[in-house]
């Protein structure tokens, strides 16, 4: 069965046409990439995806299960999960904090009103921050983490939910070279060897060929080819459209 | 280990206060701690959640008229009448809550206020009932709590209690949900919460607690009125909240001590006493922006030197 099947999607702000007719399919375990100019959508269609946008139109299917234009918590207590593409961690509490919230959330341990949460899940949170490289900020105030740091942290805590399907919404953006390889290289790690489903988005065309199996290339809110990166590469279309004199 | 210290040596003088002061005192005493307790309660909203309640005396009157009127009118015993207060009052929260926690910011300050200034005048009005602008008179604690002193230390270990089971869900799960709400609420929602149920959980505890604090009053004060639901009632936690400091669990609390016996002082010898905590207050957050609680932390206890620095290992380029 498919993990995640999309008919017909479509959003408009307005007069854009901001996700126009887009089906979109991934098999379980899959490391697959969007990729567009600038306002091709990419945004839209994660933000269609995890319940923070409702669909004008079409169909979204996890697992065969519909979720269209459900709430992002139900969405997320399903099995998905997202990074934004903009840090969106909690700046006043500390690293380890940040993580554990997202291990409580998906422990079913939020609504428990009177036992400390300094105790739980210690083992949990420690091997997220040992995952994502983020031990020794354990006690920083998120706030006060570098940019690519903050990046990691978002990572740290979309894994945190446990996901079976994890959406990155430009995961290296802000990072050095040697962050964004290092990240790229967990990515692949928790595709290969947690069999995570992960689909993201990324401008950098080197970081996209290097990991991505499946490349999908929005332009304009649609589909304008899909493929591995060999066929993407070669198709004349998006050598015009995107890749310009690059390719 | 050091605020357990404080926190005994409070308590301690708690305990021998009622010995060492004459009974005007002792009223004053029995004031605080029942404002505070309120106080407290708003700060759950306010401190914890992020959001601002501007109609939170009416949980407080809503506890007040229905152990007042249980008391009047049933044989029912002090305690059940609590009880039965912070279910009223509890009930009330739910009701006018599902409509607030669906807004923040202002928005949800100007509703709290709306959903306030509604029951202050339904107990207005509604005179078969509620004595409208009469208020209730007459309503008198069993005997044993007819001595001051003895409704004191009643009040107080009532207030302990309850201070320690909003101490309790403070530090739990649920509590640092709360913390993550007024953080980054979008973030909360994508990692799974649903954030206006947890509001609206935090909105009942809350309105709970002040229903319990309101309770208390009426048999103190054997009399109470509508006013105690009014939303300048409704602005007496916010000041205590702002003078003691709202990131600190015993900030409001603390607040309440200072505003109560600033009222009992300065009322004594002027009729000026909104000049005065309006004063106060813009004292306070022109230069002590974290209440006085803040300033203790920031200057005392360094509780984030520590955590600002990176460990050992140091820098973003850390092995992955």
């Amino acid at each position: 069965m498919k993990i995640l099947k999309v008919e017909h999607l479509k959003k408009s702000f307005g007069g854009l046409q901001a996700t126009n007719d887009v089906s979109f399919e991934m098999q379980p375990g899959e490391l697959a990439a969007i990729i567009g100019p600038n306002g091709a959508g990419k945004s839209t269609f994660f933000n269609l995806l995890t319940g923070y946008y409702k669909a004008d139109s079409g169909r979204i299917f996890f697992k065969g299960q519909e979720i269209t234009n459900w709430a992002p918590h139900e969405i997320v207590r399903l099995g998905i999960s997202r990074a934004f593409q903009v840090s969106n961690i909690y700046p006043a509490m500390t690293t380890y904090e940040n993580i554990r919230q997202a291990i409580l959330t998906k422990q079913k341990r939020t609504l428990n009103l009177f036992s400390p949460a300094a105790g739980m899940a210690k083992k949990e949170t420690r091997e997220l921050l040992d995952i994502s490289g983020l031990s020794s900020f354990a006690d920083t105030i998120a706030g006060q983490l570098s940019q690519g740091d903050k990046k990691r942290l978002e990572l740290a805590i979309a894994l945190g939910c446990r996901p079976e399907l994890l959406f990155l919404d430009e995961p290296t953006a802000g990072m050095s070279a040697e962050e964004t390889t290092q990240t790229m290289e967990l990515v692949k790690r928790l595709n290969r060897e947690l069999g995570l489903t992960i689909l993201f988005t990324e401008h950098d065309m080197s970081v996209v060929f290097g990991y991505a199996q499946q490349l999908t290339v929005l332009h304009l809110g649609a589909i304008i080819a899909q493929g591995d990166p060999g066929e993407v590469r070669q198709n004349a279309t998006v050598q015009k459209v995107y890749l310009g004199e690059e390719a | 280990m050091k605020r357990s210290f404080w926190l005994v040596l409070v308590f301690i003088v708690a305990l021998a206060l009622p010995s060492v002061i004459g009974e005007f005192w002792v009223h004053v005493a029995i004031e605080i701690l029942i404002l505070g307790l309120f106080a407290v309660s708003f700060n759950m909203l306010f401190g914890y959640m992020g959001q601002l309640s501007f109609g939170h005396a009416a949980y407080f009157g809503v506890g007040a008229y229905a152990t007042g009127l249980l008391l009047l009118k049933t044989p029912l015993p002090l305690p059940v009448c609590f009880f039965i207060s912070m279910a009223a009052a509890g009930l009330a929260a739910l009701v006018f809550g599902y409509f607030c926690v669906r807004l923040t910011g202002i928005y949800f300050a100007i509703l709290t206020m709306a959903f306030g200034q509604l029951i202050y005048y339904i107990i207005f009005q509604w005179y078969a009932f509620t004595g409208g602008d009469n208020g209730l008179q007459g309503i008198v604690p069993p005997g044993w709590l007819l001595n001051v002193r003895h409704y004191y230390y009643f009040t107080l270990f009532i207030v302990i209690g309850a201070l320690v089971v909003m101490w309790l869900i403070s530090a739990s799960p649920f509590g640092h949900t709360m913390r993550a709400i007024r953080d980054n609420a979008e973030r909360t929602r994508f990692i799974g919460i649903n954030v206006r149920r947890y509001m609206l959980i935090n909105f009942v505890i809350a309105g709970m607690f002040a229903g319990l604090a309101g309770g208390l009053l009426g048999p103190f004060n054997r009399s109470i009125a509508p006013d105690l639901c009014n939303w300048q009632q409704s602005g007496i936690p916010v000041f205590m909240t702002v003078i003691g400091g709202p990131l600190a669990f015993f900030g409001p609390m603390v607040g309440a001590v200072i505003y109560t016996l600033l009222f009992a002082l300065i009322t004594g010898f002027t009729e000026y006493w909104p000049l005065t905590i309006g004063l106060v207050i813009i004292l306070v957050v022109l230069y002590l922006p974290g209440g006085v609680l803040g300033l203790v932390q920031k200057k005392w206890i360094p509780l984030h030197s520590k955590k600002l620095t990176p460990g050992p290992n140091g820098g973003a380029g850390e092995e992955i």
